[in-house]
């Protein structure tokens, strides 16, 4: 019955979409079944003795969800608050987390052809948590595997014994 | 013997009906469940899975019907129960009978239940005949019962609208026992085909015996049958060679099973007067009960349910009602996230419009005025939802220390403070073991023999006290005895025997933390009740699953306490909203002991480090949130000049603040679901302006400062 539609769809299998933000000059893409939302940002509220990069908590209508800065982690030279900061709320498998990125730029699709593993490069974060680099259009984007990423126990999300 | 008194300040007497209510919910949640179940269930690849659950259905009825006296329902269910169990352990293979059977006896506890809960003298309707056919399908001795058949068939029909029989005339086999049914086949365009049907009968050991019969129709076949089976099976059966439409069954013998006979007439005109020839039979119930055979290509499982026996004795039965809903926690909980963000929708408006001019917006006043109210009287209704007060844990006791101490032969009084202390329908019901664990345990060791008490010089009777109140944003729930305590010499001793490393001069806290080691027992005597040292470990184990923890006070010969702890997980709870540069904290208000202003001379240090306060010839330990919380200062000239005492587990600290901000009741939010546990932190919640505030654990705050 549903032949014609399965074949669409597997014309497009392997590809999946992304949503791309920049860090700095770095662009950087997460699978954009993750992200629940897009904010703007807002003041959290301090949490103490939390690494530099967790800014603290906000309420997400009720829930309390922890803001992480990207930049602060990555290393980036500069991490201003402005009107164009913006605040990607992740929807991971145990937690809701919302990451500060300078902007969001693009939705992309990404066939699996168009991806290549990641070399073993030195970097702020644990490489195993790139998932591969993607070119677009002479661009390269930065494939994340945030779920990983974010429970990690270097984000300082989870406590180290968990 | 024993004499026990409920001092409760709410009152509230031993109330079982209390218990009956959630039983019938219960009850009827597990009909319900177990009916799905067992119309979902395929004969012929049953899961372990399904039948397990339907076991469990029935077993939990039982076990509540028996404990509240219900005894016809006990009956019917334990023999449920016994069939259930044979499936379950495949001592017996499962038939379409028994799925009949079993939803049958569903509806008479459903109607039974429902008797009972509306308190009905009427006579209660007969179960015998449900009883006597389970027993012979447990016993696999049915000379009736059939091979499974073929196919997935039978389980939807019938059922539903057996139940009516069974009440209107009950003591009538409506399944079992030889029938004699001619059935007439046809018109055919090849009439061949209806000789399938006898080769179905002889392939199927148990199905019956058939024989043909003279018809003058050339077109069709009609045969003689005798069988057990009920005609919805056979027409199920028969389907696989001939068209349900041209199949007609008429009984030509026992003419009480009519009832049950369905007949297949699409056609009503030619097959109507089939029924003429079931003598004695009521014309109006032969209607309503015959069920006509539904067309092989649209099965609609739920079709059956729809044809509503018009009967008289239905309409007097009392239906089950309830005064309750069930509903999903999940949905409660969105309910209450969505109140809070009215309710800060609700602050934000009210900051913004205090400055207006009250002449020009008197009606916008006055409608935020109503707004203020209203958003916090549903925040009150919501939030009571899922809490309950304590009394539901507490009304238990009275019953159980009472048989405890007859028991014993010891004089008992039992008093209970706090009970309307609301808690979270979830920790209720997860403390309730560990209370009745201790509450056990102290009529058992602590209280000591009348003889043994005045000798003592105590009164003969012991009192156990059980109170429960809120305490810096956690519950704590105390039960306290006047009996023997603890001993320290007896336990340190054990504890060598055990070989448990502890030093002689171990405090008593350490010491007391001893009995919840797992199979620790001081008891000289092991009795049924307790005294196995199996118990406290599991009670401490099941307080820290739920964040909670244990403490134990004693004094060997004037009694002991014992104090559960528990964090709120859901709760409103009054708070005190301090300062510190710009950042919020809350501290829960039921620790906050008094606040004042302090001039840096009123502060000594000790060794270069601790600050101590002195108030009111006590002194204690101060602790400066700027430095706690590392607060940073950014070059502002303010500084912290306000202490706030507040009182932990016991003893006192001074917290060093900018200022105090108000006070307020606060929704206690997890911060662990998303984050992680914080020091010295217990949650956050929300603020009027919807920024997020952190609530202090003042518990670790004290013991920071003490140790």
């Amino acid at each position: 019955m549903n032949v014609t539609d399965k074949k669409d769809s597997s014309a497009s299998s392997g590809a999946r979409e992304y949503l791309t933000f920049r860090l700095d000059k770095e662009e950087y893409g997460i699978d954009i079944l993750k992200v629940q939302e897009i904010r703007g940002y807002e003041p959290p509220t301090r949490i103490a003795h939390a690494p530099e990069f967790i800014k603290g908590v906000v309420n997400l209508r009720g829930t309390i969800v922890p803001i992480v800065d990207m930049r602060i982690k990555f290393n980036c030279a500069h991490a201003e608050y402005d009107n164009f900061t913006v605040v990607i709320i992740l929807n991971l498998r145990e937690r809701v987390v919302g990451v500060v990125v300078d902007s969001v730029s693009d939705v992309m699709e990404l066939a699996s052809e168009h991806i290549q593993a990641a070399p073993d490069i030195e970097s702020a974060i644990d490489s195993t948590c790139i998932y591969g680099l993607g070119s677009v259009n002479d661009r390269m984007l930065i494939l994340l595997d945030i779920e990983k990423l974010m429970s990690s126990v270097e984000m300082g999300l989870v406590s180290a014994g968990e | 013997m024993a004499d026990i008194h409920q001092e409760s300040s709410g009152g509230a007497d031993f109330d079982l009906s209390q218990f009956y209510q959630i039983f019938f919910e219960e009850a009827g949640e597990n009909l319900d469940q177990m009916e799905q179940i067992l119309l979902d269930l395929d004969l012929e690849s049953a899961q372990d899975e399904e039948l397990n659950g339907i076991f469990r259905c029935a077993h939990s009825i039982k076990g509540g019907a028996a404990t509240f006296g219900f005894a016809d329902v006990a009956e019917l269910t334990h023999h449920m129960e016994s069939l259930l169990d044979k499936l379950r352990r495949h001592e017996i293979t499962p038939v379409p009978q028994m799925v009949d059977v079993l939803l049958e006896s569903a509806d008479a506890s459903r109607v039974l239940l429902a008797r009972h809960q509306a308190g009905s003298q009427d006579e209660a309707p007969s179960y015998a005949s449900l009883v006597r056919r389970i027993s012979e399908l447990a016993s696999g001795e049915a000379p009736s019962a059939p091979e499974p058949t073929p196919s997935a068939v039978s389980t939807s029909p019938a059922p539903v609208s057996q139940p009516a029989v069974v009440v209107a005339a009950p003591g009538s086999p409506v399944l079992t026992g030889q029938r004699q049914l001619l059935v007439r086949i046809g018109p055919l365009e090849r009439v061949e085909s209806a000789d399938a049907i006898k080769e179905l009968f002889r392939d199927i050991s148990g199905l019956g015996i058939i024989a043909d019969e003279a018809i003058d129709d050339a077109s069709m076949r009609a045969f003689r049958v005798d069988t057990s089976s009920s005609d919805e099976d056979l027409l199920d059966l028969f389907a696989f060679h001939v068209a349900k439409e041209q199949v007609s069954i008429t009984a030509l013998t026992s003419p009480a099973l009519a009832p049950a006979s369905a007949a297949a007439q699409v056609d009503g005109d030619s097959t109507y007067g089939f029924f003429q020839d079931a003598p004695g039979l009521p014309g109006q119930i032969s209607k309503s009960q015959t069920v006509a055979g539904h067309s092989p290509t649209s099965p609609e499982p739920n079709k059956p349910l729809s044809p509503k026996t018009p009967d008289a004795k239905a309409g007097t039965q009392p239906q089950m009602e309830s005064a309750t809903i069930r509903v999903a926690v999940s949905k409660v909980d969105q309910l209450i996230n969505l109140v809070g963000e009215l309710v800060i929708t609700q602050a934000m408006l009210a900051q913004n419009s205090q400055d207006l001019d009250t002449a020009v917006y008197q009606q916008l006043l006055a409608g935020l005025a109503d707004l203020d109210r209203n958003t916090r009287d549903l925040q009150e209704s919501v939030m009571s939802i899922r809490m309950i007060p304590m009394s539901i844990v507490f009304s238990r006791f009275p019953r159980m220390l009472r048989d405890l101490a007859n028991k014993l032969g010891k004089k008992v009084d039992l008093v209970t403070l706090g009970e309307a202390t609301e808690l979270d329908k979830g920790l209720v019901e997860k403390i309730t073991d560990p209370l009745t664990h201790l509450v056990r345990n102290s009529g058992d060791h602590g209280i000591e023999m009348p003889a043994d008490r005045l000798a003592k010089g105590k009164p003969e009777h012991g009192t156990i006290t059980l109170s429960a109140s809120h305490q810096g944003g956690s519950i704590v729930i105390e039960v306290k005895d006047d009996g023997r305590g603890l001993s320290r010499e007896k336990i340190l001793r054990k504890a060598h025997e055990r070989g448990i490393e502890i030093s002689e001069h171990a405090t008593d806290a350490e010491v007391w933390q001893l009995i919840f080691a797992p199979g620790f027992s001081t008891a000289d005597v092991v009795t049924d009740v307790s005294g196995r040292g199996v118990g406290l470990d599991v009670v401490k184990r099941n307080i820290a699953a739920l964040n909670g923890t244990v403490e134990v006070d004693s004094s060997e010969g004037y009694g002991m306490r014992v104090s559960v702890r528990l964090p709120l997980t859901l709760a409103i709870m009054d708070g005190m909203s301090v300062g510190v540069e710009d950042e919020v904290y809350i501290l829960p208000l039921s620790s906050v002991v008094e606040s004042f202003q302090v001039k840096d001379e009123e502060v000594s240090t000790v060794a270069q480090g601790s600050r101590l306060v002195k108030v009111r010839d006590e002194y204690m330990p101060v602790i400066a949130m700027e430095k706690i919380f590392q607060v940073p200062r950014n070059g502002s000239d303010r500084s912290s000049t306000i202490m706030v005492v507040v009182e932990a587990d016991g003893s006192r600290v001074a917290l060093l603040v900018d200022e105090l901000l108000g006070q307020h009741q606060v929704v206690v939010k997890n911060l662990e679901s998303n984050y992680r546990k914080v020091p010295n932190v217990s949650g956050a919640t929300i603020l009027g302006d919807g920024r997020v505030a952190l609530i202090l654990d003042t518990g670790s705050l004290v013991r920071r400062a003490r140790h």
